[in-house]
């Protein structure tokens, strides 16, 4: 299970949570790196526009770790830029995505669907984005004062964020997983316990936010943990193409992602980074 | 695997082990009988034994001597036989169809050929069976027919022949959908999923392909079956009307195989040819044939094609050949001649491409060669279409006698003024089909055909059919015909999922009468 250290105790609680946030957000983006660089090979960047995610990945991904590095409780602006150009990315590449499953003959079609570029994976990148940007928003806020999102709570404008994007990313590994078959009956895990855990986070963005929410908390480190092990299923799943992991070269690129799974992790740590600035900031 | 002795009399002593006798063999193995299945051919380990090479491969066809005569001589020992435990369906095009529920009553609903003695919602049970038992990928919901459940696998990703034939359907204003096929999508037991290698219809060389070889016949040896390869059966042997067992040459002698029950499942050539070599001075026309209609209503399937030229890179060869379908003209009945038939997407490999352009084109020499470079380019779509059947399509035994020293079969077919007409307008809307899609160079393979069918017809009562609708013969309770030959119409679309389900139909039969004490 993903240990969320603590910051150091002088550290404002926003920075905390702001930087538990650019974790979050450096694990989606190390996921969304890892795998649209191998599908996009895959596609043979057919369109040069399939180099943007990579790019972008890279520079949220060092930007979260930038975010994570640094303790000081204003507000960055080139990264809070950097951080606005990878959720535009993530827009963009949602509309490329759509528009290229709908021109497809069958347009809105299982085949299509199954089979063009996800639109849910640049929505990874998107929440990747979002989270850092939510970071840099709370970073910036006094001491003292609640961190404040368009003049809501931050912790229940990030849990809100986090509800959304797990149900979405439950739905991408619904529907790829029902292209599978489902044949083994782990592929039902990243259906089930997400979903739930999005539930419970929709739960906190409308509840009582004094509440100690152990349970959620829970949920959601079981969440983290799945998309760690997803990515071991994914392993597996390799293995069981023709040639197994001797043939890794052409496996690994048309077998399970394994890069992909780890988006639960992201999500996740932002979760608990919320439920955390909730707990530090409560309104009633 | 389980051996029997020749002098155990084994339950049921099943000949060929395609599609009707492998299907067969698995469940009655499974339902405890103890079952011999012999096969002519071999018993092939794909992964050892299988060559990316459509040459190599011809060593799955069943290329032993045949005449051919009649109006249209149909060409024989490829895509239409089977020599290999698996039957034919080690090479067959995966294409795994259900009928149109109305084919089941051609007659009484439709007014052409015969009725069937089976009902169609027990047949959407079975085919449901042996959907499951092949994890057929197929579309999310068929367009087509009656409501039928979900394929157990998606369908797989088509190619870009597949994607041609959509845009001309729907240029046409008819739906198309991926096609039903058994081959994996997805990882399931020792199958890979699908690898798009492309030799679909030359033998699987990774397994993908659930064909009767790593469906049915390993479930066969699982429940105890004997598989009995390189055993060519030659005789069945019966005592007043019943039979006995089987004499069958294997490893350069004759053996007999003692049975309480036997079961010919040798296709529509084979099992009449089977049942007519074993006359006796009982049955001095052949086994089975009181009715006189073993080999009679020897039916095939029209395989026209229409090819052409794209502009872009198609790379046909690429997967499965048929990885999308129409079946607009099964089910659209304004039409001035009887039967339907689909069309799908095509993927000929090269030296089949050769023979296509040398044969349906005419091209030779300097022009062959030039054509040949653009078989990138090449698009097709292909017919599977119905025959009606007709007394005159016959197989009969010639005169001549083979390695084993048995009378061959003589195969006299003729398309009739129906088939043609059907033909002709299948071949009118793939072109037009082409044209829609911008296709330059288009031509006609107007002389094709594939699947038998016929030559054991099933039927109501002794005098309309060889076997009933339990696939017993009427003449001799404890010999059976599962195969293609009983069917008494061929529908237009490709049948080894109607055979298997006759199979399975057939096997829960067995069981029923074998616990009533009616066998």
């Amino acid at each position: 299970m993903p240990r969320i250290s603590r910051a150091a105790p002088e550290t404002q609680p926003a920075v905390q949570a702001a930087k538990r946030l650019n974790r979050g957000s450096a694990m989606l983006a190390a996921s969304v790196l890892a795998d649209s660089a191998m599908e996009h090979y895959r596609g043979g960047f057919y369109n040069p526009a399939m180099v943007t995610p990579i790019l972008t990945s890279i520079a949220a991904l060092s930007t979260s770790l930038h975010g994570h590095n640094d303790d000081r409780q204003r507000r960055h602006r080139q990264r809070d830029r950097l951080f606005g150009l990878t959720a535009a990315t993530g827009i963009a590449g949602i509309g490329f995505h759509l528009y290229n499953t709908l021109k497809k003959p069958g347009g809105l079609s299982w085949q299509n669907l199954f089979y063009s570029g996800p639109i849910g994976a640049p929505a990874a990148i998107l929440l990747s984005g979002l989270f850092g940007l939510l970071a840099e928003r709370v970073r910036d806020t006094p001491p003292g004062e609640t961190p404040r999102i368009f003049g809501l709570n931050a912790g229940r404008v990030t849990s809100l964020v986090t509800s959304v994007g797990l149900f979405a990313t439950s739905g991408e590994a619904g529907l790829l997983h029902f292209r599978g078959a489902f044949q083994n009956p782990a592929m039902f895990l990243p259906v089930t316990l997400p979903p739930v855990a999005g539930a419970l986070m929709g739960k906190a963005t409308f509840g009582n936010s004094r509440k100690e929410r152990r349970f959620t908390r829970f949920w959601l480190r079981l969440t983290a943990l799945l998309g760690i092990a997803g990515s071991g299923f994914h392993i597996y799943g390799v293995s069981r193409a023709m040639g197994g992991w001797h043939n890794w070269r052409q496996n690994m690129v048309d077998g399970p992602p394994i890069p992909a799974p780890p988006s639960f992790t992201g999500l996740a740590m932002a979760g608990l980074a919320a439920l955390a600035l909730l707990r530090a900031h409560p309104e009633d | 695997m389980r051996e029997y002795s020749l002098d155990d009399e084994v339950d049921f002593l099943i000949i060929g082990t395609g599609a009707g006798g492998g299907t067969l063999a698995g469940r009655l193995a499974e339902m405890g009988f103890s079952v011999v299945a012999l096969d002519a051919g071999a018993y092939f380990r794909p992964l050892d034994d299988f060559a990316s090479d459509e040459t190599e491969q011809e060593k799955l066809y069943w290329n032993d001597r045949r005449i051919v005569d009649g109006g249209t001589p149909l060409q024989m020992g490829g895509k239409n036989s089977g020599k290999a435990v698996g039957g034919s369906m080690v090479h067959f095009a995966m294409v795994s169809l259900r009928f149109r529920p109305e084919w089941f009553r051609s007659r009484s609903v439709l007014g052409y050929g015969a009725d069937w003695p089976l009902d169609w919602r027990e047949m959407w049970r079975y085919y449901r069976e042996a959907e499951l038992a092949l994890a057929i990928s197929g579309p999310v919901t068929y367009p087509w027919g009656p409501k039928r459940p979900r394929y157990p696998y998606r369908a797989h990703e088509i190619n870009s022949a597949g994607r041609l034939l959509a845009l001309g359907a729907e240029a046409l204003g008819y739906q198309w959908t991926e096609t039903p096929l058994a081959t994996v999508s997805a990882p399931r037991g020792k199958s890979p999923p699908c690898v798009y290698r492309g030799f679909c219809r030359f033998g699987c060389s990774t397994n993908a392909k659930q064909s009767t070889l790593n469906t049915w016949i390993p479930r066969a040896l699982a429940a105890g079956a004997e598989i009995r390869d390189l055993a060519m059966a030659g005789r069945i042997e019966v005592k007043g009307d019943r039979a006995t067992g089987v004499h069958f040459h294997r490893e350069g002698a004759w053996h007999f195989q003692r049975a309480r029950n036997v079961v010919v499942a040798g296709y529509a050539v084979e099992t009449p040819r089977l049942l007519l070599n074993s006359a006796t001075s009982r049955h001095p026309h052949g086994l089975a044939n009181r009715s006189g209609l073993v080999g009679k209503y020897f039916m095939t399937q029209s395989n026209q094609a229409v090819f052409g030229r794209m502009r872009d890179e198609v790379r046909w060869y690429k997967g499965p050949p048929s990885f999308t379908i129409t079946e607009h003209w099964n089910y659209d009945d304004r039409k001035d001649f009887f039967g339907g038939y689909c069309w799908m997407a095509q993927g000929p490999l090269p030296i089949e491409w050769g023979f296509i352009q040398t044969g349906a084109r005419g091209l030779w020499g300097e022009a062959l060669r030039q054509d040949m470079l653009n078989y990138n380019h090449q698009v097709g779509l292909k017919m599977v279409g119905e025959t009606l059947p007709d007394a005159a399509n016959t197989v009969t035994l010639a005169d001549e006698v083979d390695q084993y020293g048995l009378r061959i079969p003589r195969i006299t077919f003729s398309w009739g003024e129906n088939d043609r007409k059907l033909i002709g307008h299948a071949i009118s809307e793939m072109t037009r089909s082409l044209e829609a899609i911008g296709a330059e160079d288009i031509f006609p393979q107007r002389e094709d055909a594939n699947h038998l069918a016929g030559t054991a017809r099933m039927g109501f009562t002794p005098e309309d059919s060889v076997v009933d609708a339990d696939c017993r013969s009427w003449d001799i309770p404890n010999l059976w015909v599962c195969d293609g030959s009983v069917f008494p119409t061929t529908g237009g679309v490709n049948p080894s999922l109607t055979i298997q389900a006759i199979a399975l139909r057939t096997a829960d039969r067995i069981k029923a009468m074998a616990g009533r004490g009616e066998l």
